[in-house]
């Protein structure tokens, strides 16, 4: 189907490759060049939300079990005091990680669809204003 | 051990996992249906089918073995095992299912518009996935010289038959049934004999506790280096675990995936509570099975030894079936999404070559473990996961946030960090232990080959910027985007 009327098209598809560092500029400056539509500028938010997110999740964690192990190497007691026949320290990093694990990992499935209940919320309204769909 | 016990229960359980995949078949009729069932499984199944799938070898029998060998260090397994699924949730349950792709190869040439790609992140699924089997036939083929007394190789042939057929008969939508069946199983399997040990051990003569829980192994020692390296390994390793993550296709969409690992979460929290048990009763009453060679048999001989009777032969035979459950369930997860990948890969994605490419993926690592010697169950599936981590976890965490991810920055990152932990685990087994710091830094390298390949991933993308798929914002948008409710506008 590629007949010589299709010729001229071509040299359109250079033009992609500055756009898409005006995007890039445009990342940093805000949404000022028109070309950008402003669904990409709203995706873009929510990843870097969600992103933040996540890795303020994982931070915690780390954290948490840094907090954890350390614990015992602070406080050698708590590998000579016994219950149930076995050393504290041992029965507290053999079943003391999972509520930090669940803790965490409830704490981000509410904030995730906070998140993505703004996003659509945001890109609702822009669309009702622009009568353009950004999806 | 009577060996009558051990045929019993491995019999019961091959018929139940026999029974439940040919009664899925019935629904699996499409093609489709032969990948990812339709996508029709609720958050509960699914996530039990992934618990079940998860439980390996290592898991079942290996922890137990190695608190009784290692001591405290080895309490860090089944945290790592189960916050790898913390990570997951984090950074790819929702996005990853709504790429819509069927597989990881799939994943990464729809966001990376590549051939090139999708040919590397194959044959890393299928060496990953390959080697991942192997502990596993080696813990059958464990199992049956333990409990009946037949020779190894039996318990490793006998687990691979059971998996082809299954796999080649029915697909995933039977087997996401038998998955979930299984967790059940499993966790069952170890907790009731758990239950009744904790009941009687006030009568049996333990160890003093000092000798039993000596302060050179206790967690207020920790050899820190490996302990941060095996977590890195553990946590990150789970997000490209192949057979993990084709079950997040399987939830209608990203809510549900979120919420499907959140219930995961919690059925491994629970399930590890048991195999801790074992492994720290182990210390106490079993000292003598601590040794390399036995360590990994400690829950199927400890119920046995402090049970008394025919309870103490019921219990011997219902850990038998948990463990060969957990055998089965991770093998047949693997050679199902290995056979999907290999028949996507040479077969045009048929459901001829998908049988085809499911009898190939289990008579490669049946040959493997049949001429390698075992080694520890917990310590091999480890290593599987530092080279999951250093090379298809990048790929997956920076192709779902990083714009600027490229084609060729993948594929260095890729080769970089599976090179790299290659080498070094190879390196790290013919040195041996004696060497100390640089023994510890071969043999668990997760610590430097994940960042490794991170940096070579994104430095080769940075310096590769001009070839930014062009398709990068319409994907990030569908990974991203949540599914809008079906609420009918006002």
């Amino acid at each position: 189907m590629i007949g010589p009327e299709q010729q001229p098209v071509r040299p359109r598809e250079r033009v992609t490759a500055p756009e898409a560092t005006t995007s890039r500029a445009e990342a940093r400056e805000g949404p000022i060049d028109i070309d950008i539509d402003i669904g990409t500028v709203y995706v873009r938010s929510l990843v870097r939300s969600q992103l933040r997110l996540a890795v303020a999740c994982a931070a915690g964690f780390a954290v948490l079990l840094l907090g954890f192990a350390a614990s015992f190497v602070l406080m050698p007691d708590l590998g000579s005091l016994l219950v149930l026949g076995v050393p504290v320290s041992w029965l507290m990093l053999g079943f003391g990680g999972y509520p930090l694990v669940i803790g965490i990992a409830v704490i981000y499935v509410r904030a995730a669809r906070r998140n993505e209940a703004g996003y659509l919320a945001l890109s609702g309204s822009a669309r009702r204003e622009s009568d353009g769909d950004p999806t | 051990m009577n060996p009558v016990l051990g045929y019993i229960a491995i019999a019961l359980v091959t018929a139940a996992t026999a029974l439940i995949g040919f009664f899925g078949l019935r629904f699996s009729r499409t093609t489709s249906d032969f990948y990812v069932a339709s996508r029709t499984v609720k958050p509960w199944w699914n996530a039990s089918a992934i618990g079940g799938e998860y439980l390996s070898a290592a898991s079942f029998l290996g922890i137990a073995g190695l608190i009784l060998l290692q001591g405290s260090d080895a309490l860090w397994f089944p945290i790592g095992y189960t916050a790898g699924y913390l990570m997951l949730l984090l950074f790819v349950a929702a996005p990853l299912r709504r790429s819509g792709a069927y597989t990881i190869p799939d994943f990464t040439q729809a966001r990376l518009e590549s051939t090139a790609v999708r040919r590397i992140t194959s044959i890393l699924v299928i060496v990953i996935g390959w080697l991942y089997i192997v502990p596993q036939l080696q813990g059958a083929a464990l199992t049956v010289r333990i409990t009946t007394g037949l020779p190894a190789w039996i318990g490793a042939v006998a687990v691979a038959v059971i998996v082809g057929v299954v796999v080649a008969a029915g697909g995933m939508r039977s087997i996401t049934f038998v998955q979930a069946f299984q967790f059940w199983l499993k966790l069952t399997a170890i907790a009731v004999p758990v239950v009744f040990m904790l009941l009687v051990i006030s009568d049996v003569p333990s160890l003093d506790p000092m000798l039993a829980f000596p302060i050179e192994l206790a967690p207020s020692t920790p050899d820190t280096y490996r302990t941060v390296s095996l977590l890195v390994a553990l946590l990150l390793g789970t997000l490209g675990l192949p057979h993990v993550l084709v079950r997040f296709y399987t939830n209608p969409d990203g809510v549900a995936a979120r919420n499907t690992t959140l219930i995961v979460l919690a059925l491994l929290s629970v399930f590890y509570v048991f195999p801790t048990i074992i492994g720290l009763l182990g210390r106490a009453l079993a000292p003598d099975l601590a040794e390399p060679a036995a360590a990994d048999a400690l829950v199927l001989l400890l119920p046995g030894r402090l049970i008394p009777g025919p309870l103490g032969d019921a219990m011997t035979a219902l850990v038998i079936a948990g463990a060969f459950g957990a055998f089965l369930s991770t093998s047949t997860g693997l050679v199902v999404s290995l056979a999907g990948v290999i028949s996507q890969e040479a077969f045009g994605g048929s459901v001829r070559g998908f049988r085809i490419a499911a009898a190939l993926s289990i008579v490669v690592p049946l040959a493997v473990s049949l001429l390698a010697s075992p080694g520890g169950l917990a310590g091999s599936v480890g290593l599987v996961f530092a080279f999951t981590a250093s090379t298809l976890c990048p790929v997956l965490v920076l192709g779902i946030w990083w714009r600027g991810l490229t084609a060729r920055g993948a594929v260095a990152g890729m080769v970089t960090g599976g090179s790299a932990c290659g080498l070094a685990i190879v390196a790290g087994a013919t040195i041996g232990p004696g060497s100390g710091v640089i023994s510890s830094v071969l043999a668990q390298p997760a610590a430097w080959t994940v960042p490794l390949a991170a940096a070579v991933m994104v430095g080769v993308s940075l310096a590769d910027y001009r070839h930014i798929p062009r398709g990068t914002d319409r994907f990030m948008r569908r990974l991203h985007v949540p599914e809008r409710p079906t609420i009918p506008a006002p």
